[in-house]
């Protein structure tokens, strides 16, 4: 029997796609061109072909901000899902009090982090900050002089991050652990196997999923990450902690907008790189 | 082996998983208490009395709720409650409008156009929005779209559009296509079809969608920075970040400002507790 109906409903996705196609294609598109010139937001652009490229690489500050990029990345993503997994295999089975302490861990994650970070900056800072003058107050000799450094500040930082986000990447490892049989717990251990075995080998394959889309999201998340280093440490000391996101802009408000469309796309290379290699990772354990 | 030895194998059996209970307890203690104790820290000095200074900060709060007033009306947090409020909403009816229509035209109908669309989604899906923040801000001046709201509701839409067209198309296909069938036969067609039947059956998704990319809405600073620049139009994160700028010496008037800041969103959070937890779920356990 043939149905009649208009046909219309094929294009149904077409709506959605021009949306999409203004607002992120097009400028993503249009960054790549002005990433060949010297545009500088106000006159006409030169096409100057890779310059800004060659310029990136002799560009000491530039090449600094890949380094704190990539430093807070290597710091954040893996913490994140330590403590993320090991939050959620300690709020796994249930207790008395498991929802409030799993509330209460989660709740940093829906404050946005430029007002967390905020928060962060108040209570560290050094002299006057609420931990210093509480350390102070307890006769503690404490200086504080954790975010006069680069190296320390950047620590802070992705310790701030980690603070915020692990009760989001905890929720997601529960999720996984949720979907786990009690039998299987029940038969690892009449067959006598180690915490460490039934780690292995009943729950880490049941987390698969979980473990890939939080390592991907915190990829993606941590090597773009911009409101949280604004808040607290404003980039600095010097540019010491300032993110390659923090530099597009300064770098667009400072009339080298051609130049900054130029190191975001390659800080789209940079985030681009290790996610089709966990993509790869993943797609080999799966099909194992 | 004796009855003694068997008792007394149970017995330390016993204790020691009394003791890792207690060990474990403890943990869940401290973890919490990491948590809370900055928001604890953060309403002390928000209520702090401005006599004595900070140094005479305490472990209750002075309950000078004046700070709170004064941070109310200087910030002007009231008004950017509202903007945030239209943008979000605005942004969350337009994605969930487009994506739900998107992942059902990819889930159903296997053309080449739908084929595309989805295989340029998911490789966007990889892109964070900083990436062509830049040359979007030259777009909407020539659009005449900067300080508006209608230009970060689209924006913020099509940022948040791949990952929920993703979303909706792997449910969708998981529902039966005989329910829209029927209702195709017997007259409808497959767009009203899709949301008078398939739309109404897919609520975890449009839950997961509305709480999850409606948070990174409510919380956007990354765009909010370059596209709401006046007064009028700014939204909470950029409201904060511009009083610590402004009043950066008085520290309990920060503190409330961040606190009034953060209300909203924890409220949301108090209410729809189990939304939230299962909105995350089911957007992770697809994704």
């Amino acid at each position: 029997m043939k149905i009649e109906t208009t046909n219309w409903h094929k294009a149904m996705a077409v709506p959605a796609f021009l949306l999409f196609s203004l607002f992120f294609l097009f400028p993503l598109i249009r960054g790549a061109g002005l990433s060949l010139t010297d545009w500088d937001g106000y006159s006409e652009p030169n096409f100057i072909g890779l310059q800004n490229f060659i310029s990136f690489f002799s560009d000491e500050r530039a090449l600094g901000d890949v380094k704190t990029t990539v430093l807070f990345a290597l710091g954040s993503a893996p913490l994140l899902n330590i403590v993320g997994l090991s939050l959620a295999l300690l709020l796994n089975r249930s207790f008395f009090g498991r929802n409030t302490a799993r509330a209460l861990l989660y709740l940093p994650a829906v404050i946005s982090p430029m007002i967390m970070g905020s928060i962060w900056y108040l209570l560290l800072q050094p002299k006057r900050g609420m931990l210093a003058v509480i350390f102070q107050n307890l006769g503690f000799e404490a200086s504080g002089n954790w975010m006069l450094s680069g190296n320390t500040a950047l620590m802070v930082i992705v310790l701030v991050n980690v603070w915020q986000y692990a009760g989001m990447t905890m929720i997601i490892y529960l999720a996984g652990l949720q979907a786990i049989p009690e039998e299987h717990y029940e038969a690892s251990s009449v067959e006598g196997a180690s915490a460490f075995q039934t780690f292995r080998y009943i729950v880490l394959p049941e987390l698969v999923p979980s473990l890939k889309i939080n390592i991907i999201t915190n990829i993606i998340g941590s090597l773009s990450v911009f409101d949280v280093i604004l808040a607290l440490t404003d980039g600095g000391p010097g540019y010491d902690t300032e993110s390659l996101s923090i530099y597009i802009m300064r770098m667009s408000y400072g009339n080298k907008t051609g130049y900054s469309t130029a190191v975001a796309m390659i800080l789209f290379f940079i985030i681009l790189i290790p996610v089709l290699l966990s993509l790869r990772f993943f797609k080999k354990v799966e099909d194992a | 082996m004796s009855t003694t030895t068997q008792h007394a194998i149970i017995g330390a059996s016993r204790t020691g998983a009394k003791r890792s209970f207690r060990l474990k307890m403890a943990t869940v203690i401290l973890v919490s208490m990491i948590a809370a104790v900055p928001f604890y820290l953060l309403i002390l000095l928000a209520l702090k009395h401005p006599e004595g200074g900070l140094g005479s900060i305490g472990f209750l709060p002075d309950f000078h709720l004046k700070n709170i007033s004064e941070a109310w009306k200087s910030s002007d947090l009231g008004r950017a409650m509202l903007n945030n409020v239209i943008m979000t909403v605005g942004g969350v009816f337009l994605l969930v409008f487009l994506a739900s229509m998107a992942g059902f035209a990819i889930a159903r109908v296997r053309s080449s156009l739908n084929r595309i669309i989805f295989a340029i989604l998911l490789v966007c899906m990889m892109i964070p929005g900083i990436i062509n923040t830049v040359p979007l801000y030259t777009l909407l001046i020539r659009l005449k779209g900067i300080n508006t709201y209608w230009s970060m509701i689209c924006v913020m839409a099509a940022n948040a559009l791949p990952f929920s067209v993703f979303l909706y198309t792997s449910f969708i296909r998981a529902v039966p296509t005989s329910l829209e069938e029927s209702a195709v036969i017997d007259g409808c067609s497959y767009f009203s079809a899709f949301w008078k039947i398939t739309f109404p059956l897919i609520g975890p998704v449009t839950a997961s969608v509305v709480i999850l990319q409606g948070l990174g809405m409510w919380n956007n600073y990354a765009q909010a920075v370059f596209f709401l620049q006046d007064k009028a139009h700014r939204n909470i994160p950029l409201a904060v970040s511009l009083f610590f700028q402004q009043y950066g010496a008085n520290w309990p008037l920060m503190a409330a400002a961040a606190l009034i800041g953060l209300v909203p969103a924890v409220i949301m959070f108090l209410l729809f507790q189990k939304y939230f937890v299962e909105g995350i779920t089911t957007g992770a356990i697809k994704g």
